[in-house]
This record gives C-alpha cells, sequence and structure tokens, in this order.
C-alpha cells in the first residue's frame, strides 16, 4: 500500500489509553489529520481501565517531578473535564490512616512533599475525626487529602476518545503496530497488512511504549510491567466506606499499598497488590494475592466479608524502575533524541490518569514548538454521555419512557440498566459492539449477577440492532468469541 | 396515579402462579401479577427437560408442561397478568413502583406475595484465580442460550459444580454434541439430585471429579484450558495434585442465591442462611402483608414444593387481606426468642409479627429449617436441609426435653430438602422448638 | 450365576437407592429399597433394557424463538438417545407451532413420539 490521502496523517497516536485519548483530544482542537492506533478493540483497554479510578492530589510524588508537577496541574483542572465531557466525578477526599506511630512519620513526609509540590488543604486529622469522617475504618489518625477524587477511568477513555472523534480523529482499533520506518520526513507505520504514514508519532503505548519506541529506532527505554490485583464489592458495602482510605505507604513499594476506595458507582474497590512480572499481558489473578488483599483490605474495614466480592479485575503498571530498584521513576515526555517527530510518553503509570490532560497540553507545546498550531473555528469542546436512567427521579423517568419507550425495558436487572441505555452504548461514536465495550459503556453485567441476566438480553440486541449473530459476538474483540455456534 | 389492588404478586414463575391461581381460589378477586419477561413460566421455560410434578400431579412433566399448567388455569380464571415490567421499588406499606415500556406506575397494594426466584453465584463470587476469557458460563444461562436461543456455547466443557442445573446441562451439552470433560466437586459429596448423576453423569460416562475444584483458569481471549485440583476436608487445596484440561468452556454450577433487592428496599428480614426472608409459618415476612414463596424464599431443589409454599402464601395473603391475620393479638407480642431486633421494625415502629410468636432452631446436623418462627398451636410444615449426607439417621422435633416428633430417613443429603408435617396436636402447649438430627 | 446390583431409581426425586437381585437369566428376583413399586419396574427396564425419556429442542422458522423444546411421549432406549437427538437436529419447523404438536412419530421404531411441550406463535 503506498501513501495517499485516506492514509496520510500529520499525527499518529499509538495507544487509546487515557493518555492517547488526551493527547488526541487536545490536538483535535488544531487544524491536524489525526488518527489513533489502538491494538485492543477498544479505549483503555490496558492500564487506563484497569486501576484504583482515583484522582490523586500530587503528595505521593517526588517534589521536583514532572509526575508531581502534572498531577496537581491534573486534579485542579479535572472536574471541569469532567464537567465538559459528560463524565461522573466526586470529590470524596481521601485518608491516609496511620495504624500505629510509627506511621506518622510516613504521614509527615507525605505531608512536606504535599507542601513542597503545592497540594492544597492537606491536614492531619485525629482518631476521633478519622470515625467521624469513616465509621468503619480504625486508625489512629490521618491524613486528610480534601482535593483527592474519584472517576470512572474507563468513561474519561471514552469521553476524550469520543470528543476527539466528535472533532475529527479516526480510530483504528485491533490496530497493533508491528513496523515503523522514516523516509522523506515521513513516518509509515505498519499494522499487519495495513499502513499509516505521518509526519509525528505520538507513543503513548503504555506498558508497550518501549517497544514502539524501539520500532522507531530509539531504543533506550525497558518498561517493566508491575501486576496490581484488585477485588470488586458489592453495592451494598458502599455503606461502609465515603472516600478512599490508604495505609502509610510503605518505602521501595511499586504501589501505594492495598488501599479501599469507593467507586463512582457505588461499589467498593479493594487493591492493588504490586507484583513484578514477566509477560505485559498477564492479566492473571492468583490464589496467594487475592487471599492477602482480603486480610489486609479487612484490616482497614473490618465489617468486610468474602461474600461482598463479585468479581476480580488485574491492570498492570508500567513502570520505568525494576524490582530491584523498587519506587516510582518519572514520567518522560519529551521529543526522542534520536528519532525527530517521535515523541515519547513512557513509564507513565499512576498518576497517569489524573495527568493525562496535563501531559496532552506538553504534547501539544512540544508540536508547537516545531510548527505553527492553527486552533480550529469549529471545535466542539462538549460531549454527552449515556443518559443513566437509574439515577433520575420518577418525574424524569416517566418523561424519558414517553419520548423514547425503550428507557421503560430494563435490561440488566442489577444495575438497573435500560434498553435505550444498552443501545446508546451499542451505537458509540467509537463504533465498539464488544461486549466489553457495551459493559464498560453502560454498566450492564456490572452488578451482582454479573450478567446472568442481562448478558442473553444484550445478545439479542445486538442481533436486532446491528446485526451480529450470536455467534460473532465476541468479549474484547480479536478471537475472544462468546460463542462456538449454534445448537442447530 | 396510584392503582389500588388487594393482592400484587412479584413474579409469574412457579411460585408466583401457583400463588395467583389460589389466591383466586380463595376468593381474591383483585390480583395482579407483575413479570419482567415477555411471557410467563419463570425459570422452567428453559428447564426442557422432565421430572417436574411427580409429587404435584404424578407425572413426570417438563419444565415448559408444569408452567403451562398454571398458566392456563391462571388464564382461564381471567387474573391480571402484566409482562415486560420490572418491579422498581417496594416499600414496607407494600407501595409498588415498576417500570415498563408503558411508563412509570404506583400501585397501593393490601398484600403482597414475593416470588421473584433467585440468580445464580458468579465466578467472581468463589474467587477463582486465573484470566478473564471468554468462555466462562454459569449454569442457567448455558441452559438459557442453548435451549431458548439456539446458541452453542462451547466444544470442549469442565463444569465446576454439582448442582442439578450443572448435571441437567451436562448431558444436555453430550447429546448436542459437546465434549464434556468432567464434573468437579468442591465438596466430598455431589449437590445435586442423586438421580441427575445418574441419568445426566453416568448414563454418558461423564467423570464426577468430587472433592476437587477449578483453580486456575487461562486464555486471553477465549477460555484454553483449566487447571482442576483436589481439595483437603477444608477445602484447600492439596500440592501436587493439580492437573490441566485443555478447554475452551468452563461453566459453574455452584449455588443459589434468593434475589431478595427488593425485600431489602422494603426493610423486610434477611435470614442469613437462607438468603431469603425471615418468615412464620404464614409465610409472612418480617413486614406485615409481605409474603415470600418459592426460590426468593429459599432455593429449592423440587418444583412441586415451590407451588405448594406459593398456595401457602396465597392463602395467608387471603386471610391478612380478609383482615383475619395478626389482628386478634396485636397487644400481645410474647417475650419468647423472636430474633429479631428493634430496628426491623415497620416505619411507623409497629411490632412486623403481631401476634405471639416462638423461634424454631436449626439444632445439630440441620442447615436452616423454615418457617423460621411459629405461633404455637398452628399445624405447620417444616422445610431444611441437612449440613452434610448421612445415612439411617433420625430428624427429631424437640420442645424442651421432650421430642414432639421423629422420622427416620435412611439417607439423608444436602441437595434434598427434608418437609415434615407438625400438627396442631403436635404443637400444641409448645414454648420452644428444636428440630436436629439425633443419633439412635 | 446369582448377583446383586445397586442403583439409584432415577423414576421420582426420592431417588431410591435399590438394591437388585438378578438371576441366570437375567431377571430380576427381588428389589430391596424402593419406597414405591415404580423401583421394581425401574429396575427390570434397568437390568434388560435401560430407558430414558429424550427431552432436546427443535429449529422454528419464523416464530418468537428459533427453537420449540420436545419430549418423547414415552421413554425409549437409552442407546437410541443420541441419534433420536441427531434425528431432530435436522429438523425445522414453521411457527406457529402448538402445545404437544406431533413433530415425529415413532421415532426410530421406539413407539414413542416426539411432541413439543411449548407453543411458539409466529414473529411479528
Amino acid at each position: 500500500m503506498t501513501a495517499n490521502t485516506d492514509n496520510i496523517f500529520d499525527i499518529v497516536i499509538v495507544g487509546a489509553g487515557a493518555v492517547g485519548c488526551a493527547v488526541a483530544r487536545e490536538l483535535s482542537g488544531f487544524d491536524l489529520k489525526i488518527a489513533v492506533l489502538e491494538k485492543e478493540s477498544d479505549v483503555a483497554a490496558g492500564t487506563s481501565g484497569r486501576n484504583s479510578a482515583v484522582v490523586h492530589a500530587g503528595f505521593n510524588n517526588k517534589p521536583g517531578s514532572l509526575m508531581a508537577k502534572l498531577c496537581v496541574e491534573g486534579n485542579e483542572g479535572f472536574e471541569k473535564v469532567c464537567s465538559q465531557l459528560d463524565v461522573p466525578y466526586k470529590k470524596t477526599g481521601k485518608l491516609i490512616v496511620a495504624f500505629d506511630e510509627s506511621d506518622f512519620a510516613g504521614i509527615d513526609q507525605l505531608m512536606e512533599n504535599g507542601r513542597k509540590n503545592g497540594v492544597k488543604g492537606l491536614e492531619f486529622v485525629d482518631a476521633h475525626t478519622v470515625k467521624k469522617l469513616e465509621p468503619h475504618v480504625g486508625g489512629i489518625g490521618a491524613m486528610l487529602s480534601p482535593n483527592t477524587a474519584i472517576t470512572s477511568p474507563f468513561i474519561y477513555t471514552v469521553a476524550l476518545a469520543e470528543n476527539a472523534a466528535q472533532n475529527g480523529v479516526e480510530f483504528y482499533f485491533e490496530t497493533e503496530v508491528n513496523g515503523i520506518s522514516k523516509r522523506d520526513g515521513l513516518f509509515r507505520l505498519t499494522a499487519g497488512k495495513r499502513h499509516f504514514f505521518s509526519r509525528y508519532i505520538i507513543n503513548s503505548a503504555g506498558l508497550y511504549s518501549d517497544r514502539i519506541a524501539a520500532l522507531a529506532g530509539d531504543k533506550g527505554y525497558e518498561i517493566h510491567p508491575c501486576r496490581g490485583e484488585y477485588f470488586i464489592l458489592d453495592k451494598r458495602t458502599s455503606q461502609y466506606l465515603n472516600m478512599p482510605v490508604y495505609p502509610v505507604p510503605r518505602p521501595g513499594l511499586g504501589g501505594l499499598g492495598v488501599h479501599l476506595t469507593p467507586t463512582v458507582e457505588g461499589n467498593i474497590l479493594i487493591g492493588p497488590s504490586a507484583e513484578y512480572i514477566k509477560s505485559k499481558s498477564d492479566y492473571s489473578a492468583t490464589k496467594g494475592v487475592m487471599d492477602q488483599l482480603f486480610k489486609e483490605a479487612k484490616e482497614l474495614l473490618p465489617a468486610l466479608e468474602m461474600k461482598h466480592i463479585i468479581r476480580s479485575y488485574t491492570g498492570i503498571r508500567s513502570k520505568l524502575v525494576g524490582p530491584k530498584t523498587g519506587g516510582y521513576g518519572d514520567f518522560i515526555i519529551e521529543e526522542s533524541g534520536v528519532v525527530p517527530g517521535l515523541v515519547n510518553l513512557i513509564g507513565i503509570e499512576s498518576p497517569g490518569l489524573t495527568a493525562s490532560v496535563p501531559i496532552g497540553r506538553m504534547v501539544r507545546d512540544i508540536i508547537a514548538g516545531r510548527e505553527e498550531l492553527v486552533p480550529k473555528k469549529d471545535f466542539i469542546a462538549e460531549r454527552k454521555g449515556i443518559t443513566p436512567f437509574r439515577e433520575l427521579t420518577l418525574e424524569q423517568k416517566e418523561k424519558l419512557i414517553k419520548e423514547c419507550p425503550e428507557y421503560g425495558e430494563i435490561v440488566c436487572r442489577c444495575e438497573g440498566i435500560t434498553k435505550k441505555e444498552i443501545l446508546d452504548a451499542i451505537n458509540n461514536p467509537l463504533g465498539v459492539t464488544t461486549l466489553a465495550g457495551i459493559k464498560y459503556r453502560a454498566r450492564p453485567m456490572m452488578g451482582r449477577c454479573q450478567g446472568g441476566y442481562c448478558l442473553t438480553r444484550i445478545v439479542d440486541i445486538l442481533k436486532e440492532q446491528k446485526g451480529i449473530e450470536p455467534e460473532q459476538v465476541t468479549l474484547r474483540g480479536n478471537n475472544s468469541k462468546l460463542f462456538t455456534g449454534r445448537v442447530k | 396515579m396510584l392503582i389500588n389492588k388487594d393482592l400484587i404478586i412479584v413474579g409469574a414463575g412457579p411460585a408466583g402462579l401457583a400463588a395467583a391461581v389460589e389466591a383466586r381460589k380463595r376468593g381474591i378477586d383483585d390480583i395482579l401479577v407483575l413479570e419482567r419477561e415477555p411471557v410467563a413460566g419463570g425459570i422452567l421455560n428453559q428447564c426442557i427437560h422432565d421430572g417436574f410434578g411427580l409429587i404435584k400431579f404424578n407425572e413426570a412433566l417438563t419444565g415448559p408442561e408444569y408452567a403451562k399448567k398454571y398458566m392456563d388455569e391462571a388464564d382461564g380464571m381471567g387474573i391480571e397478568l402484566i409482562t415486560n415490567v420490572m418491579v422498581q421499588d417496594l416499600s414496607s406499606d407494600k407501595a409498588v413502583t415498576t417500570v415498563s415500556p408503558d411508563g412509570i406506575r404506583s400501585y397501593q397494594a393490601k398484600a403482597v406475595i414475593l416470588a421473584m426466584g433467585c440468580r445464580e453465584r458468579t465466578r467472581g463470587a468463589i474467587c477463582i484465580p486465573g484470566t478473564r476469557p471468554a468462555g466462562v458460563f454459569t449454569a442457567g444461562v448455558a441452559q438459557n442460550l442453548v435451549n431458548i436461543r439456539n446458541v452453542m456455547i462451547g466444544k470442549n466443557i469442565i463444569i465446576l459444580g454439582s448442582g442439578d442445573i450443572g448435571l441437567i446441562m451436562a448431558r444436555r451439552l453430550t447429546l448436542e454434541g459437546a465434549d464434556v470433560l468432567a464434573v468437579v466437586e468442591k465438596l466430598p459429596y455431589s449437590s445435586g439430585l442423586q438421580r441427575n448423576i445418574t441419568q445426566c453423569l453416568d448414563d454418558f460416562g461423564i467423570p464426577l471429579l468430587l472433592s476437587h475444584t477449578v483453580t486456575n483458569i487461562e486464555g486471553r481471549e477465549r477460555v484454553t484450558a483449566v487447571t482442576i485440583s483436589r481439595v483437603d476436608e477444608k477445602g484447600n487445596t492439596i500440592r501436587g495434585t493439580s492437573k490441566k484440561y485443555d478447554c475452551d468452556t468452563l461453566i459453574l454450577s455452584v449455588g443459589l442465591i434468593p434475589e431478595n433487592e427488593l425485600s431489602l428496599n422494603a426493610g423486610i428480614e434477611i435470614d442469613h442462611v437462607t438468603g431469603g426472608p425471615r418468615v412464620d409459618e404464614k409465610l409472612q415476612t418480617s413486614v406485615p402483608g409481605i409474603f415470600a414463596c418459592g426460590n426468593v424464599l429459599q432455593v429449592h431443589d423440587l418444583v412441586d414444593y415451590v407451588s405448594a409454599e406459593g398456595e401457602l402464601a396465597a392463602g395467608s395473603a387471603a386471610e391478612y387481606i380478609g383482615g383475619g391475620l395478626g389482628s386478634s393479638t396485636a397487644d400481645g407480642c410474647s417475650s419468647v426468642d423472636v430474633g429479631i431486633n428493634s430496628e426491623d421494625k415497620g416505619p411507623n415502629g409497629e411490632n412486623p409479627l403481631s401476634y405471639e410468636k416462638m423461634a424454631v432452631r436449626a439444632g445439630r446436623g440441620i442447615r436452616y429449617v423454615l418457617p423460621q418462627t411459629i405461633r404455637p398451636g398452628k399445624a405447620v410444615t417444616f422445610s431444611m436441609r441437612v449440613v452434610k449426607p448421612d445415612r439411617e439417621k433420625t430428624v427429631c422435633f424437640i420442645a424442651g426435653d421432650r421430642i414432639i416428633k421423629k422420622r427416620k430417613y435412611t439417607a439423608l443429603n444436602p441437595a434434598e430438602m427434608i418437609r415434615m408435617d407438625l400438627s396442631q396436636n403436635e404443637l400444641k402447649d409448645v414454648s420452644e422448638l428444636e428440630v436436629c438430627i439425633y443419633e439412635d | 450365576m446369582k448377583t446383586n446390583r445397586e442403583m439409584v431409581c432415577i423414576v421420582c426425586p426420592n431417588g431410591c437407592r435399590l438394591n437388585v437381585f438378578v438371576d441366570e437369566q437375567n431377571r430380576v428376583t427381588r428389589v430391596e429399597n424402593a419406597l414405591c413399586r415404580n423401583g421394581r419396574t425401574y429396575a427390570e427396564d434397568e437390568v434388560q433394557c435401560p430407558k430414558r425419556s429424550l427431552t432436546s429442542t427443535v429449529k422454528v422458522k419464523g416464530g418468537t424463538h428459533p427453537l420449540v423444546s420436545v419430549r418423547s411421549s414415552k421413554p425409549i432406549p437409552r442407546e437410541k438417545l443420541q441419534e433420536a437427538v441427531d434425528t431432530l437436529r435436522v429438523l425445522e419447523l414453521t411457527a406457529p407451532v402448538d402445545f404437544h404438536q406431533v413433530v415425529v412419530s415413532d421415532i426410530l421404531g421406539t413407539g414413542a413420539d416426539i411432541v413439543t411441550t411449548r407453543q411458539i406463535a409466529k414473529a411479528r
């Protein structure tokens, strides 16, 4: 295939995680032809969709680091982005709880870090206040971070991508880049039999960012995958927790320690563990870690019971520091020194979600430093999400059903999701029709029955709406077929 | 607009249908049955195998045939049934809110019968380690896909859990061309009926691996293998016993959970063992005028008893609507342990069970007994399950230091619900009651 | 040679654990542990020619559902179960389908009919 107007872009972004989509959205404000290439079947399929869903305040990160700077910036602007893009956001605050005297030193350190990083509002609260804020959590004192918030990382990434798409960005899923060459100032990215040409490559490939850099000729990086496992608890437990509750981090740990986080939907997350692994795609949950997670979480919240667990999931951190060093490195956000036009976003682990929009702005500035960027006159800054029927008043519900009777058909019993919401999810602007895509957009199959009631109905709707036969339905694209055929 | 109804029944499965028919026979005219599916019949519609109705009708019906008997009867009586409607809320004063394509409806019922059935325990709830690929189904979902929607779910299949639906699906999938490699059961005994082991597994040479469980799931996109390991008496994996089975599908038949989200909205007290509401011998829950029957009350192994419960609940509801229940001794709540605390009182502070009652205790060897409370001096049908399989044991009802009823069983099995009737006479002058397994 | 066999009666949910005595001519001479007379009949069949009810589905064209559930009107020899299901696999009915409609009479010469166990209406 040769270059033509269809496959020549100004910018190709590799990786449709939160960072890649935030970059896409930022750059879609300018007169640029942009493509996002993603090896999986949807956005947020890697680390972006598999984390604690916390909008961090920025006190954990080393003063002077990019992580600290962009996290604080990201936290400040997050609410606005969420309101523009119709993304769930809740400023819950967060507690770092001390369980014995030795933890106080760690809290002092965090307060000091926070001050240096410009984090506002951090304060030490005594056991009495902890009890008041979180009656079910123990502890002898805590640091309260009032600006920490929670969001839905998946919806957030979808929203960024949809808004970018509204502004002309093209998304290519199941498109794994396996070759990059450069001729006459133009990159050629090969994905199987397809080719994409561009003047710039934004390497936001997360766990695989080292590989993409190397394909382009920049061989100096190594990402160390570090797995974290989580449990999701039944919504009935939401009464036990108002805000994220973390232990004081232990030095050298690859993460922040097992913590409890309420989700914007009303569940509780337990996790994550931190375990360096060899494979970047091994999302297995393991018995030993699962047992340990529950044990540690129960120390934080004694009311927990095994029967509250409805699901587990795992995420993999893309760390620049290996197991020997431990702790955190810093984000790399820069144009490659050896491959001009390649902008590397490497080592974007936590707080990458929080920092994603500022990262997008940094990328914009890098490009603006090389050429003049012309703002798009007709840029659309807002995006509307799926209306959550369950959260409306009876009057609003009645009105919606009148306008559209499909709001009156509850497809998912546990989460109260209507057929209209499922249809909106199926007809998403990115054209994703996988079961996971529908699940993360509209939340069916996310409740305590995990699809026992609604899976069959969604299979029917896919056929009815998109003509997708059951044997074509996939969980996450590629070969993840749900069924093997017809009975007869 | 508020619509008044004498009796609202939530769910038109076997429990709800039997309740509707019985309530009409008891003279309740103003009945509304609410069903979320497009048709009545509940889970029976996908249970195409036979063996239903042997006790009730003395013939081996298939699920759809059994359901049809009740559907036809309810239809013939002109009982109002609304399908494609979801009950969104139920309050303790028996206000019912529904959602359907016709809009939101608010009803006020004099009495409500809960007949919502149950849901399946999932992979997440039992924390199976491994990846999360396509190809893991609960047995009921598999049954629906295969029997109703003509969708084949896999070729090489492992079934975890020996519950009846899992056993039935082992046969069903084998006959339809799949290779069922094994049924794996963590306990040292099957949790399904013996007859299903014979006709669903033994007939087809499908191995039943007792004291084994699935300890890992592999596959990034679709299941490629599962690991099965032996477990000890405590359920812990025994090292060195793991074996990997290449397969594309894992079916879970690991238990059913009564679906009581609505009951919780109404403030109904739930029994932690059964997962269903605590009830008295009238099947009245802790909220007066709300009754429960079928799998929402306790998970059954035989539909015949589900219908029987529906009928009992309907009789009680009819009595309640007629003013006959609970009005007599409104001031006389006994001091006997009623097993509920003050938080469970109704919205107006009234006691949920407004007559003298006493708790029935599940003693040695008994996992639970239903009803949890009774009014002394009335005939009661008790249903219960034992803790573990046993042979040649006697089930005893003990009041204080005297045995008031006993029955010897050649075989006891947790999978098989035990039902025992105690007469008015046997329960006369009883002020405490325990059921246990008695060592002869 | 006289033998005794243990088997679980599958006629009803009681699942009686039968102790079945068989004589040299493969005739049942005594059945122990049966709660009812059906146990004896079951044991005799099981010794001579085990029979099972068949339940499966048949494809439906133009109906509200793609399948209709079916059953055999009486138990058929166990070894014919698979062949019977394979026979049904190639059939297709056209909606509407009636309740207890005969789909196959005398399937595989067993004397049992295959009948539907529910109605399937025409799709709108």
